[in-house]
């Protein structure tokens, strides 16, 4: 760990101000001390945003508002979210542990990079540590690794479990820079890493994410996820099922359905989607969609099991919801 | 009084210390003017250090020194493992410029503070001439050799009925059989307190903390690595946050904390990462089995064939004895084979990890169990009663004591194992299959030779019982501390126990599930010549009431002496009125019993039940009974933890634990605590742990034999016997993951 300056902002503004190619930006620091620490990210300066407010829990006509700098496990215990939004509290409970939990913010969250063991190993070659260099992950331990969204530059997931729940519900970003503020869709907020997986999201230098914002969805009362891992808790999932249903006599009229630890970005699955609507829920309806869906997979070495087990995680999930 | 102090629930003495904080181990000593050291670990698989560029590091804030082959702290050789070097690789550090494993030591940087001296081993560029390493454990099996004898025994040994030409022969004769491959990963034991070395010289030599199961041993091994006189090292290692194993050998990096606290004239503290434990302090090896059993129609027994291969480190030293630990004598058979080889890998170095042999072996014997009670359609319980050994095969000795039968029927009666369902996969609640399994587990009562304790009685009425042995949470101190309470008639309480301190009296350490055999036996023996040494001060000092009294009149009880005419006094108030500060004496265990008259094992039987998602295969398990047969249990509430423990141990192995390495570079893919999965809490059942109360007097006077690696042998199998029962799915792949599962 390099030595680095410590400063905190005392306005967005005053955090702006300090910014630079060589800064990062510090919440719950559960991700960035980490990776300072394996020698992964190695900032100059570190620029502690936790007494910029960016906090609140809030429901209104719109939908629900959740300040970046709320914490996760605030965020997961809140009633209404519990209530309105079951989906993100249970992605939120299936996350980490009650000690990072209650360090970790809903901005770091977002932001929090992948756990391809290379990236976080300095003595390897990976292009999204150090472009160019390679990626070992193609042919070497992979069991972890994504089967949506690849590149021959980086096959790596995006590992955060409440992505993937903000996603199936349309979920925005607010963001606020030098330049101004700004909002966008979180789906788009991704990148794929193509031939460049050192850039992973849509945030302009100094950006801070303020908050995320949830549209209101009535549906979402009866929404679940489910994270198949294997350990019990405090690991990563293998797969895991983000899904919101609206089923009524039987019927689907509405569904959501993202998916997480197979895709290089959380992952939607809107032809699942479309295949669902309007039909009767069944095993046999469920699994043809969840099929239709997830055709494309494309799995590497060591994580063939993936495409099989997420398709039964999610028609598990679906059928679950639907009962 | 106090006659009860013994098998009852006494509480860890040293817990409230350690939940306090108040516990010190060697991390957590800051001596003054104390420096710091980090490793450098090679990133290469195997090849030669051609240079190490040092520069950066120097310039760096707070460095004092930047060791590596090329500025070595010297070492001494000429030690290899042996009884009195403890070594836990057969190399030096820094000696030569080779590079024998992925993760080996190339360098130490020590500077001013721990988080500088990381930062100079970040900055430390090391050159190297990488060759491939033998990595590929798959690819090295058909190379593996032989390891020469085991236990005494070839390392093929055939014990075959008269007139059997071979173990083919009578497993063709055989009428049903099962069996297969099984295979396991590479382990590391990772204990949560890191490995850690605090090295301080003075004129008296130095002063050495460090955790560790061993602390003569490691005094002995770092004093000839540092050419000391033996005198002038001395090893303290008061708490040891657990060791399995990993924390018996000495490492390199205690050698070298050691010489550059020499060289720099200042105590230097070297704490190694969870990370750099998966190449520096040693792994279980890989194991690739074999087994194959031939019964007749009613499920006896005709043939036991067990092959096992090994990986073995090139840098050594230890590998899994798989088949002779387990299939040479578990059942009665009339034709057993087992045999061992080694592949050898250039892997860290392969080191002891609770039950090592018992815990791949069982696995694999015990799994090929089930699959034969399933093509016999009987009961495993039944099929293991049916081929029950009361004398060990082809030597025909008994056990010292056995009740293995016992356990397996209260366990079945506990468990309620009458409600199995014979049929695999046809037992569902909703979505959830669910199944029973059970393995049986033994593991050999070991008691070292000469271990020596010491029992003080002091003024104050108190006593103290010391040994070099440790406690790495396996609640020595708190055995040691009744056992000689109830020796002496003495509440627990007033009975302290003194140990981690080389220069106590001789204890190899806490290992081999030896420890209460040997330290307790030694302690009580201590405790009587304690007393007499007690009796002999009474009647000798001429200012006590007993002087001039025969010794045969004078009777010790309840901490308090007797004699003729209403003569009483506590030896408290004796020793305070002679004015003496306490009177101590030594004494040894008892050498354990002829081998040619007794083998000793310990035994206990695992019932598991498990449930499998019917859609995604995730495994659950729901509760454990395990009965155990360990001889007289000297406080059975640390007891169920050490069972408790290994029960964990077992899951790990069933369903988490291995160490992914890359075939092409020797690395360890998952080499840190998030990656290489063991259970969590959420992971672990209910555990009911039963014990037998049949003291073993034939082993020792005491009765007590081992339980610290009992509870892991076996264990793995149950569930994944019960894994079969639940799904009719045989993974003999561990460990067992979802997706070997379904499908
Ligand atoms: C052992 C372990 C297990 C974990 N398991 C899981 C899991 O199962 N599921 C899961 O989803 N996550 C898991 N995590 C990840 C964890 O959720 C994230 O580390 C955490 O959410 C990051 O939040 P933070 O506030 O600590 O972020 P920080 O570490 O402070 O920041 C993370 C990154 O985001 C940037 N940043 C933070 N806030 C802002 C902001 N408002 N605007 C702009 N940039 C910002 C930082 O500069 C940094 O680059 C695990 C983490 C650990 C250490
Ligand atoms: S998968 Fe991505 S993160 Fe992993 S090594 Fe390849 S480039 Fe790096």
């Amino acid at each position: 760990m390099r030595a680095f300056e410590y400063a905190a902002a005392r306005t967005p503004a005053d955090a702006f101000a300090r910014t630079t190619p060589r800064t990062a930006y510090l919440a719950g620091g559960t991700t960035l001390v980490d990776l300072m620490k394996l020698g992964v990210v190695e900032p100059d300066a570190v620029i502690d945003i936790n007494g910029l407010g960016l906090r609140g829990i809030r429901l209104d006509r719109d939908g629900l508002r959740v300040g970046a700098l709320e914490r996760m496990s605030d965020v997961a215990e809140h009633p209404v979210v519990a209530a309105e939004f079951p989906v993100v509290a249970q992605a939120l409970q299936a996350s980490a542990s009650p000690q990072i939990r209650n360090m970790a913010s809903i901005g770091g969250n977002l932001l929090q990079r992948t756990r391809c063991g290379y990236f976080r190993d300095v003595a390897t070659a990976c292009n999204k540590r150090q472009p160019g260099s390679g990626c070992p992950a193609q042919t070497g331990a992979n069991r972890g690794h994504a089967v949506f969204g690849t590149s021959a530059s980086c096959v790596a997931t995006h590992a955060s479990d409440l992505a993937v729940a903000l996603v199936a519900l349309d979920a925005r970003v607010e963001l606020a820079g030098p330049a101004g503020r700004r909002e966008v869709p979180l789906a788009d907020f991704y990148r794929l890493p193509g031939d460049s997986p050192q850039v992973e999201n849509d945030l302009r230098p100094g950006e801070l994410v303020t908050a995320v914002a949830v549209p209101r969805l009535a549906f979402a009362r009866r929404s679940t996820y489910l994270k198949v891992r294997d350990r019990q808790s405090y690991e990563f999932a293998l797969v895991s099922v983000a899904a919101a249903l609206d089923v009524r006599n039987g019927t689907v009229r509405d569904v959501r359905l993202a998916v997480g630890g197979v895709g290089t970005r959380p992952w939607r699955l809107p032809l699942a989607e479309q295949a669902l609507r309007g039909k009767r829920l069944t095993e046999a309806t469920a699994r043809q969609a969840v099929e239709a869906g997830t055709a494309d997979a494309r799995p590497l070495a060591f994580n063939a099991f993936k495409p099989a087990l997420l398709r039964r995680t999610a028609v598990r999930t679906l059928l679950a919801l639907g009962g | 009084m106090t006659a009860e102090i013994l098998g009852r629930g006494r509480a860890r003495v040293e817990g409230p210390a350690k939940v306090t904080g108040a516990a010190k181990y060697a991390a957590d000593l800051h001596p003054s003017g104390l420096a710091y050291g980090y490793l450098v670990l090679a990133t290469v698989g195997r090849g030669t250090v051609t240079a190490v560029d040092a520069e950066a590091a120097l310039a760096s804030p707070g460095v004092l020194a930047v060791y590596s082959p090329f500025n070595p702290l010297k070492l001494y050789g000429g030690i290899v493992h042996s009884d009195q070097s403890f070594l836990g690789q057969n190399w030096l550090p820094l000696q030569d410029a080779e590079v024998r494993h992925h993760g080996q030591i190339v360098g130490l940087v020590v500077a001013d503070t721990f988080e500088q001296a990381r930062r100079g081993a970040a900055l430390v560029r090391v050159v190297y001439d990488a060759r491939p390493p033998v990595a590929d454990f798959a690819a090295a099996l058909p190379n593996a050799v032989s390891p020469g004898p085991i236990n005494g025994e070839p390392d093929v040994l055939d014990l075959l009925a008269p007139g059997v030409p071979s173990i083919e022969a009578a497993l063709a004769a055989a009428p049903v059989r099962a069996g297969g491959t099984y295979t396991q990963p590479p382990k590391n034991p990772v204990p949560l307190e890191p490995h850690a070395t605090v090295a301080v010289w003075d004129q008296a030599g130095l002063t050495l903390h460090l955790g560790t199961q061993a602390a003569m041993p490691s005094a002995l091994t770092v004093a000839a690595a540092l050419g000391q006189d033996p005198a002038r090292v001395r090893v303290l290692s008061e708490h040891v946050g657990g060791g399995f194993g990993g924390k018996l050998y000495t490492w390199a990096h205690p050698l070298l904390t050691a010489a550059a606290a020499q060289a720099l004239g200042r105590p230097v503290k070297t704490v190694i990462t969870h990370e750099q434990m998966f190449s520096v302090t040693g792994n279980r090896t890989p194991v690739h089995q074999t087994v194959e059993l031939g019964a007749s129609a009613d499920g006896a027994l005709q043939a036991v064939k067990h092959e096992a291969v090994s990986g073995l480190s090139t840098s050594g030293l230890i590998f899994e004895q798989a088949a002779h630990t387990t299939s040479r004598y578990l059942y009665k058979a009339p034709n057993i084979h087992v045999a061992q080889k080694v592949a050898m890998l250039d892997a860290p170095p392969s080191t002891w990890m609770r039950a090592p042999g018992e815990e791949p072996g069982s696995f694999a014997l015990e799994s090929a169990m089930d699959e034969l009670a399933a093509k016999l359609n009987l009961d495993p319980v039944e099929l293991r009663l049916r081929n029950y050994s009361t004398v060990v095969p082809g030597r025909g000795v008994p056990w010292s004591s056995k009740h293995l039968d016992e356990c397996y029927r209260l366990g079945a009666a506990r468990f309620g194992w009458n409600r199995r369902a014979q049929r695999p996969g046809s037992v569902r609640e909703g979505d959830w299959l669910i199944g029973y399994g059970m393995a049986s587990a033994a593991y050999p009562g070991n008691q070292f030779p000469y271990t020596m304790a010491k029992v003080r009685l002091r003024a104050d009425g108190g006593a103290e019982v010391s040994s070099a042995t440790a406690d790495l949470g396996t609640g020595m101190r708190t055995v040691l501390s009744s056992v000689v309470a109830e020796r002496l008639g003495l509440p627990g309480e007033r009975v302290a126990a003194v140990l981690g301190d080389s220069v106590l009296p001789m204890n190899y350490g806490a290992f081999a599930s030896a420890g209460t055999a040997s330290t307790a036996t030694a302690a009580r023996a201590a405790a009587s010549a304690a007393v007499a040494q007690l009796v002999q001060v009474a009647v000798q000092n001429a200012a006590s009431p007993f002087h001039g009294l025969d010794p045969k009149d004078v009777v010790y009880a309840e901490g308090r002496l007797t004699g003729p005419g209403g003569l009483d006094a506590a030896f408290g108030e004796l020793l305070t009125r002679i004015d003496v500060s306490g009177v101590e004496a030594q004494d040894g265990s008892a050498p354990p019993p002829d081998a040619r008259n007794f083998a000793v094992h310990s035994f206990g039987a695992h019932f598991c039940e498990v449930r499998v998602h019917a859609w995604t295969s995730e495994v659950r398990l729901r509760r454990f009974t395990s009965v155990i047969d360990a001889g007289r249990i000297v406080n059975e509430r640390t007891a169920r933890s050490q069972i408790a423990g290994g029960l964990v141990f077992g899951i790990g192995q069933a369903l988490f634990e291995g160490s992914v390495m890359e075939p092409a570079s020797g690395r360890t893919a998952n080499a840190n605590l998030a990656e290489y999965l063991i259970p969590v809490n959420a992971d672990v059942p209910v555990f009911d742990i039963q014990f037998l109360s049949h003291p073993d007097t034939n082993f020792n006077e005491f009765g007590a034999r081992g339980i610290g690696e009992l509870g892991t042998v076996g264990s793995a199998a149950a569930i994944a016997n019960a894994l079969f029962n639940a799904t009719g799915r045989r993974v003999r792949d561990l460990p067992v993951t979802v997706d070997k599962l379904f499908g």
